[in-house]
C-alpha cells in the first residue's frame, strides 16, 4: 500500500524538491501552501505522516500543529524550520511534533527521519519485553548486554554498544550522523561530520572486521544503514 | 503658557513655593502664641508672688507696715509697672497706685483698662483679685501695655519679613527646579547625542552618588551596552561579510566549471565540492547565529544544573576517538561535580571547538580537565604544542572575544569567538595559560 504524506511548506521551491523526491521514493504526497489548507487536509486523517514548515502564511505551523493535535490527530508531524537553536526545537517538540529538522536540511535527512517516524508509528513503541536484537548473524542480548557475530562473541565498549543498539533497532533503514549524535549522545549541535564517523568506523572495524558480509554500510551523501543487503 | 502651567517644572515650582510659604507661616504663628502665652505666664506668677507677699503683711502687721511694703514693691518692681490696691471689707482703699477699685474686678485673673494715680489715659493691665479673711480685698498685678506693644511688632516685623520672603521663596522654588532641571536636560542632550549617532556620549557624573547620579550611571551602563552591541553587530556584519566571499566565490567557480564539464566523473567530483563548500558555509552560518544569540542572552531560560565532570567526559568520550585518529592522546581529569546550572548543547560545542582548536596547533597529547576555585567552575584544555608566550595572550584571547575583524581565515576565528560568547552567556571567562609545555584554555562559569 503506498503511504500517504501531507507537505504543508509555502516556499514553492522547497515544497516541488521535497515532493519530487518524495514521489521518486514512492510516497503519495499532497501538497498545500499555507496553513489553512494545510489544517485541513491534515484533518482527512488518512497520511501516515505530516511535514510542517513552521513559518506560514495565514496561519502559523505551530497553530496548525496545535490545531491538529486538538482535533485528536496522532498523526506523526515533522517540523521544518529556521530556527534552528535548542530552545526552538524545544519549542516544538513540546508542542507535539513528532521530530524537528532545521533549515536547511538534507532530503536524505528529511526521508530517513520521516522512515523512521512512519515505522514507529505502525510498529508501535519497541516492546519492552524484546531482549534479544538480531540483524542476520549479528546478535545483541540486552540482558546480558553481549554481542555475538555468527555465535563469536564481540568486545564492545558501552557507547560502541548503544551506538550499535541504535542501529540495529533501526535496521534496514538510513540513519543519519545527527540522527546517530541526538539518539546516541542526545546532542543535538554539530560537531563536525568527522567526529559520528570515527565512531561508526571504529565500530565497524569491530562487527565487519574479518567477516564475509558487510553490515554497516555508507549510504552516500545521507549517512549508515545496518543490514546485510546492498 | 497654560502648557507652563500644565508642565512638571511648574507643579514643581508651585510645590516648593507652597511648602515654603506654609513653612514660614507655621513658624510665624508659633512664636506669636507662644511670646503672648509666655507673658502672660510671668505676669501671672508676678501677681501671685505679690499677693502671697502683701496679703499676710497686712492681716498680721497691719495697715502702716503693708503701706510701707507697697509702697517699696511699687517703686522697686523688677523693671516692670507695677500695680496695687488694697481696699477694706467698705470699698475704701487702704494703700496703692490704682485711682479706684474697678467695679468690674472679679476674683481671679483678668486683663482689664484702669487709670493709676495721677494719669490721665486707661491703661491695660494684667490684675490678680483676692479676697481677704476679713472682708478686704487685694488687688495685684502689672500694666501690659508695653507688652502688647511688643507683640504687634513682632507680628508687623514678621508681617514684612513674608512679604520680603515671598520672591525669596519663589527664587528658591525657581533656583532648586533649575538645578534639577539642569541635570535631567545633561541627561536628555546626551540621549539625544546618542540617538543621533553619537555613540560614545556619555552623562556626566557628579561622583555624589545621589538619585541622578544613580540615574546616570545606570544610563551609562546602559549606552555602554547599546555601543558594545552596535560595534559588534558591525564587526559580525563586515566579518561575516568578509569570510563569506571567499567560500562563495570558490562555490561559484566550481559551479561554473562543472557546467563546461563534460565527463561524467569529473563533473560529479565538481558538484561534490561544491556540495562541501555549502555545507562549510551553512555552518559558519548557524556558528554566527549562535554567537549573536549568545551574545544577546537569548538561551539562559534553558540553562540546567548538570554535573560539569560528567557532562565533559561525555564530551570528551565523544571526541576521543576522532582524537586518537589524529595521532593524539587524550588524558581526561575529571571528578564528580561542580553541579553548575548551564546551557548543555553550547557548553558541549564550546568545549567540543576548543578540542579542535587543541587538535590545529597542538602537538601529541590533549589533557582535559575540570574543578572548581573560588566560586568558579572551569574545564581546562590543554595541548602540548609551542603554547603562547605569556606577553601575546592578551592579543590572543581576541580571539575569544566579539568576532575579531583582524581575524585571518574562516572556522577557527568563529569558533574561539563562540566560546568566548558562551562564556559570557553564563557569566564566566576565558583565561590562557601556560601547560607546560602547550597552551592551557580555561573557561570558567559561576557556581550557582
Amino acid at each position: 500500500m503506498t503511504q500517504k504524506i501531507l507537505l504543508v511548506e509555502d516556499d514553492n521551491t522547497t515544497a516541488d524538491f521535497i515532493v519530487k523526491g518524495l514521489s521518486e521514493q514512492g510516497f503519495a504526497v499532497d501538497h498545500a501552501n499555507n496553513g489553512r489548507d494545510g489544517l485541513f487536509h491534515a484533518t482527512d486523517g488518512t497520511y501516515d505522516a505530516i511535514v510542517l514548515d513552521r513559518m506560514l502564511p495565514g496561519m502559523d505551523g505551530m497553530a496548525v500543529l496545535g490545531a491538529i493535535r486538538a482535533a485528536g490527530i496522532t498523526t506523526p508531524v515533522i517540523i521544518l524550520s529556521a530556527l534552528g537553536a535548542v530552545e526552538d526545537r524545544v519549542a516544538g517538540l513540546t508542542a507535539g511534533s513528532d521530530d524537528y529538522l532545521t533549515k536547511p536540511f538534507a532530503f536524505a535527512e528529511l526521508l530517513a527521519r520521516l522512515k523512521l517516524l512512519m515505522r514507529r508509528a505502525t510498529t508501535g513503541p519497541v516492546s519492552a519485553v524484546e531482549t534479544v536484537l538480531t540483524c542476520h548473524d549479528l546478535e545483541m542480548d540486552l540482558l546480558s548486554r553481549k554481542v555475538k557475530r555468527a555465535g563469536r562473541p564481540l568486545d564492545l565498549q558501552p557507547r560502541e554498544f548503544r551506538l550499535l543498539e541504535y542501529l540495529m533497532r533501526h535496521k534496514e533503514q538510513v540513519v543519519t550522523r545527527t540522527m546517530l549524535l541526538e539518539g546516541v549522545w542526545d546532542y543535538h549541535f554539530d560537531p563536525g561530520t568527522n567526529v559520528i564517523d570515527v565512531h561508526v568506523s571504529r565500530l565497524r572495524k569491530k562487527i565487519d572486521g574479518d567477516a564475509d558480509t558487510t553490515l554497516i554500510h555508507t549510504v552516500r551523501g545521507a549517512g549508515y544503514r545496518l543490514g546485510a543487503g546492498e | 503658557m497654560i502648557k507652563f502651567w500644565r508642565s512638571s517644572t511648574a507643579r514643581f515650582i508651585t510645590l516648593v513655593f507652597g511648602i515654603e510659604l506654609i513653612l514660614a507661616a507655621g513658624m510665624t504663628l508659633t512664636l506669636r502664641v507662644l511670646t503672648r502665652g509666655e507673658l502672660e505666664r510671668d505676669a501671672k506668677s508676678y501677681a501671685a508672688r505679690l499677693t502671697q507677699e502683701l496679703g499676710p503683711v497686712y492681716l498680721k502687721q497691719g495697715k502702716e507696715d503693708f503701706q510701707k511694703l507697697a509702697a517699696l514693691r511699687i517703686l522697686f518692681s523688677e523693671g516692670r509697672a507695677t500695680v496695687i490696691l488694697m481696699v477694706d471689707p467698705k470699698g475704701k482703699p487702704v494703700a496703692g497706685n490704682l485711682q479706684g477699685w474697678p467695679p468690674s474686678a472679679k476674683p481671679g485673673w483678668s486683663e482689664i483698662e484702669l487709670y493709676r494715680n495721677g494719669s490721665g489715659t486707661p491703661e491695660q493691665m494684667g490684675i490678680l483679685v483676692t479676697n481677704l479673711p476679713d472682708g478686704s480685698r487685694l488687688l495685684t498685678g502689672q500694666i501690659i501695655e508695653n507688652d502688647r506693644r511688643l507683640s504687634r511688632i513682632v507680628d508687623r516685623a514678621t508681617g514684612t519679613a513674608l512679604i520680603f520672603g515671598l520672591p525669596l521663596a519663589l527664587f528658591a522654588a525657581f533656583a532648586a527646579v533649575r538645578i534639577i532641571n539642569a541635570r535631567v536636560n545633561d541627561i536628555g542632550e546626551t540621549a539625544k547625542a546618542v540617538s543621533a549617532g553619537q555613540l560614545s556620549q556619555r552623562v556626566w557624573l557628579d561622583g555624589s552618588g545621589d538619585t541622578f547620579d544613580r540615574l546616570a550611571a545606570t544610563l551609562n551602563a546602559m549606552l555602554e551596552r547599546i555601543e558594545a552591541l552596535i560595534s559588534e553587530l558591525r564587526i559580525v556584519t563586515d566579518g561575516l561579510a568578509h569570510d563569506l566571499r571567499s567560500p562563495l566565490t570558490r562555490l561559484k567557480v566550481r559551479l561554473e566549471r562543472a557546467q563546461v564539464e563534460d565527463d561524467e566523473e569529473s563533473l560529479r567530483s565538481a558538484i561534490t565540492l561544491a556540495g562541501e563548500e555549502t555545507d562549510r558555509l551553512l555552518g559558519m552560518l548557524t556558528t554566527a547565529l549562535q554567537i549573536s544569540r549568545a551574545e544577546a542572552g537569548i538561551g539562559r531560560d534553558h540553562f540546567i544544573a548538570a554535573d560539569l565532570g560528567e557532562m565533559i567526559r561525555d564530551i570528551a568520550e565523544l571526541y576521543e576517538p576522532l582524537v586518537e585518529d589524529k595521532g593524539f592522546a587524550m588524558e581526561v581529569a575529571t571528578g564528580t561535580g561542580p553541579i553548575v546550572a548551564m546551557h548543555r548543547e553550547l557548553i558541549g560545542q564550546a568545549v567540543g571547538n576548543l578540542i579542535d582548536n587543541a587538535l590545529k596547533y597542538g602537538a601529541d597529547s590533549i589533557r582535559i580537565a575540570t574543578g572548581e576555585t573560588g566560586g568558579m567552575a572551569w574545564v581546562d584544555v590543554s595541548d602540548r604544542g609551542p603554547g603562547i608566550p605569556e606577553d601575546q595572550r592578551a592579543e590572543a584571547l581576541r580571539r575569544f572575544g566579539r568576532l575579531d575583524p583582524s581575524r585571518t581565515g574562516f572556522g577557527a576565528g568563529l569558533g574561539l569567538s563562540l566560546v568566548g560568547a558562551v562564556a559570557r552567556l553564563h557569566g564566566g571567562t576565558i583565561e590562557l595559560g601556560d601547560a607546560a609545555p602547550g597552551l592551557r584554555v580555561r573557561l570558567s562559569i559561576p557556581l550557582a
